[in-house]
């Protein structure tokens, strides 16, 4: 039967509601690209979500409407996902720091009371 | 804009299911959550969780692109400017919902195509209010303030999930949604304030859309062993009665602070116990609707189809032979 | 150089048409919004339908500090006849080759007149032309774009577009329809005037469009589709504003 719509956009399409239409086929809504925009300049870029699209030139367009469109962006950066390189969350190990690791930490670093020592030290003499 | 998950219990025992699951990771898995932390996207995960966040994502994806349709009806209508703007903004917003939703479940590896054609197939679910038709402008103007409202509710509920990228996705919806509200509620409030015709028009619509409303949360709750396991994993973050009351709480005083009336007589605060008291909205009604039967549930799916049909050459055309597939990262 | 009465008589001739122009189209495109290809390009599309009516207003603002009716009453209470689109515009949205077929003549026709108007001497309307420079250059990229993939795109697609283009071609002739006050625009360096515009865009769309490999119709064969600044128009253009203006003629007086 012909869809009796109120829209009338749908209503001129005059669809018929048992339409059939053949499965849609694996990846033929492309592949993704993960995006990162830069809100203003001078900051990082940030992932902020994906889209799919056929190439990168288009995956620029989408992405500045699906995640820009209420402004605030200076820059995007469109990657192909299967462009990046990925570490995995069992390895989150390899980020843990260990506290013999002090020789990083600005903080470790305490030089006043040889400072003072020796400043007694040799006031003295 | 989401209801609440229409979770099937699939009769299993929940032995059943946890059953040839590693105790050890499962025991790791769970006290991650229980510790507030997220699941991300490749980490070890229970079946059944892949299985139910699935279902619930793409269900919430579904309903967005679907919820384009109903105040879609009134695109082309609406009223100066000011109107035509928002509304349009309004149902370009439940489209990008879609996208970042079927995203998110494509990271649990069930691909866009594949949810589109289980949508277009009836197979998947969506919110049953989206099978309701919009009839009048105010009905737009109800459906942007009150389902966007009660979807809020549940969204804001499950953006405390356990899911990483389900989490990330509502974040980004509950900001644009709050702009649906402020838009509906505007939207309401000059058509109660208005003349008597624009009055009348938005009382008829809270009267056609107050059930739907009801039935938005969904079912009350059965105590399950099954959902008890879902609100342990943050699966479901909240029961539906619980949902409906905080929606309750929030808006029916708004409504009736406009001079507006609810069709039920017995819609009321109990003081004493702080509980919403109503009559039950008729759950055969909502089985009907969403098993197929409700008034638009054809239309919705044959337009979807549509949709698909009418952009495939488009698609084919754009189509990068030489493309690298991978499964998103986040 | 004083503006004359003639001068403000052309200048809102200019400013009618320019705000009728993009409300159609942006009402036109618009209705493809939830029913487009794919997700990504549905809101793109839809962004730019959005960017098309708020210039529109914009434009009608202006023509409200010009003495006209607001903005609202001026698009949603006139007919057909009282419209200075050009019927490239009014057309139904058909499929998508016809639709991108049109967002690409009528883009790039825009960002040229966005460019000459940008040195009018009438400051309100030079400075709309700056304010939207950056969003008309997201839609003729967004044109251009797609123009290039779907020529390259296979045999279906490029044949599509080539037939869109052959039967767009006069239509999008019919955007440069000269005004009644050309001379008097040019002369007080309001705008400068539909000829110098085609030529133009001409120069721009041609070359573009060979280069993405299809046949560009020659303007000399083509009949260009007048009438639409003078209020003739398709039969498709009052359905869409009956369509338009259904609930705001409910009651115009009404605050909707």
């Amino acid at each position: 039967m012909i869809v009796k719509s109120l829209d009338p956009r749908i209503e001129r399409a005059a669809l018929d509601d048992e339409s059939k239409i053949g499965e849609l086929n694996v990846h033929e809504h492309f592949e993704t690209y993960e995006v990162f925009q830069q809100v203003k300049r001078g900051t990082h870029h940030q992932h902020v979500g994906n889209v799919h699209a056929p190439n990168a030139e288009m995956a620029m367009l989408f992405a500045k409407e699906q995640y820009c469109r209420r402004g605030a962006a200076v820059n995007l950066w469109v990657v192909a996902t299967s462009n990046v390189f990925v570490t995995e969350y069992v390895d989150a190990d390899i980020f843990e720091t260990t506290e013999d690791k002090l020789y990083r930490d600005p903080n470790s670093y305490k030089v006043m009371d040889r400072i003072n020592a020796f400043k007694a030290r040799t006031s003295k003499v | 804009m989401y209801g609440n998950a229409y979770i099937e219990n699939d009769g299993n025992k929940v032995n059943s299911i946890l059953a040839d699951e590693d105790p050890i990771k499962l025991a790791e898995f769970e006290a991650r959550i229980a510790a507030g932390d997220k699941i991300e996207p490749k980490d070890w995960m229970p079946k059944e969780y892949r299985k139910q966040l699935v279902r619930m994502i793409e269900q919430h994806a579904h309903s967005e692109i679907i919820g384009s349709l109903p105040e879609g009806t009134w695109i082309t209508r609406a009223p100066g400017f000011r109107r035509k703007l928002a509304l349009m903004a309004k149902v370009q917003d439940e489209v990008g919902h879609a996208q970042l939703l079927y995203s998110a479940a494509e990271t649990l590896g069930k691909s866009r195509e594949d949810m589109t054609n289980d949508l277009i197939n009836g197979k998947s679910k969506y919110s049953n209010v989206f099978n309701y038709p919009a009839p009048t402008w105010a009905d737009s103007a109800v459906i942007a303030w009150l389902i966007d409202a009660g979807a809020i509710v549940n969204q804001l509920a499950n953006s405390k999930g356990s899911y990483g990228p389900y989490c990330r996705a509502l974040d980004r919806i509950c900001a644009e949604e709050s702009f649906h509200l402020k838009y509906g509620h505007d939207n309401v409030v000059f058509l109660a304030t208005g003349t008597p015709v624009q009055r009348a028009m938005v009382q008829e619509a809270l009267n056609r859309w107050w059930e739907p409303i009801m039935h938005f949360f969904g079912p009350p709750d059965k105590a399950s062993q099954h959902s008890e396991i879902l609100m342990r994993w943050k699966v479901k973050m909240g029961s539906n009665d619980s949902m409906r009351q905080t929606f309750l709480n929030m808006y029916v005083p708004k409504i009736w602070d406009l001079g507006l009336t609810l069709p039920d007589p017995n819609l009321r605060k109990n003081e004493e116990t702080g509980q919403w008291e109503y009559t039950e909205p008729n759950w055969e009604t909502f089985k009907q609707v969403i098993n197929g039967n409700g008034p638009c549930n054809k239309e919705r799916l044959a337009v979807r189809r549509m949709a698909e049909e009418n952009g495939r050459w488009v698609r084919k055309a754009l189509m990068n032979k030489d493309a690298v597939y991978a499964t998103p990262l986040a | 150089m004083e503006f004359t009465e003639k001068h403000v008589e052309g200048l809102k001739e200019l400013l009618y048409k320019m705000a009728d122009d993009l409300l159609i189209i942006g009402h036109r495109n618009s209705e493809w919004t939830g029913l487009g290809p794919m997700l990504e390009e549905d809101i793109a599309f839809s962004s730019m339908a959005q960017d098309k009516v708020g210039q529109s207003l914009a434009l009608f603002e202006l023509l409200h500090e010009l003495g006209e009716s607001d903005p609202d009453t001026v698009a949603f209470t006139r007919n057909d006849n009282q419209f200075h689109c050009s019927q490239l515009v009014e057309l139904p949205i058909g499929e998508y080759d016809f639709s991108m077929v049109r967002h690409f003549f009528f883009d790039h026709a825009e960002a040229i007149r966005f460019e000459m108007l940008a040195d009018s001497v009438f400051e309100p309307l030079s400075m709309v032309a700056r304010k939207f420079k950056g969003e008309i250059k997201y839609h003729t990229m967004h044109a251009d774009i797609f123009m290039k993939k779907l020529a390259a795109g296979g045999e279906e697609s490029f044949s599509r577009m080539q037939n869109s283009i052959n039967e767009t071609f006069g239509l999008a002739l019919g955007m440069f329809e000269p005004g009644n006050f050309e001379a008097k625009l040019i002369e007080a360096g309001i705008f400068g005037g539909e000829a110098e515009l085609q030529q133009r865009w001409l120069d721009k769309v041609v070359p573009l469009l060979e280069s993405f490999g299809y046949v560009v119709p020659k303007v000399e064969n083509t009949e260009a589709a007048f009438g639409g600044r003078h209020g003739v128009h398709t039969p498709h253009l009052q359905p869409l504003l009956d369509e338009m203006t259904e609930v705001f003629s409910i009651d115009p007086g009404a605050d909707w």
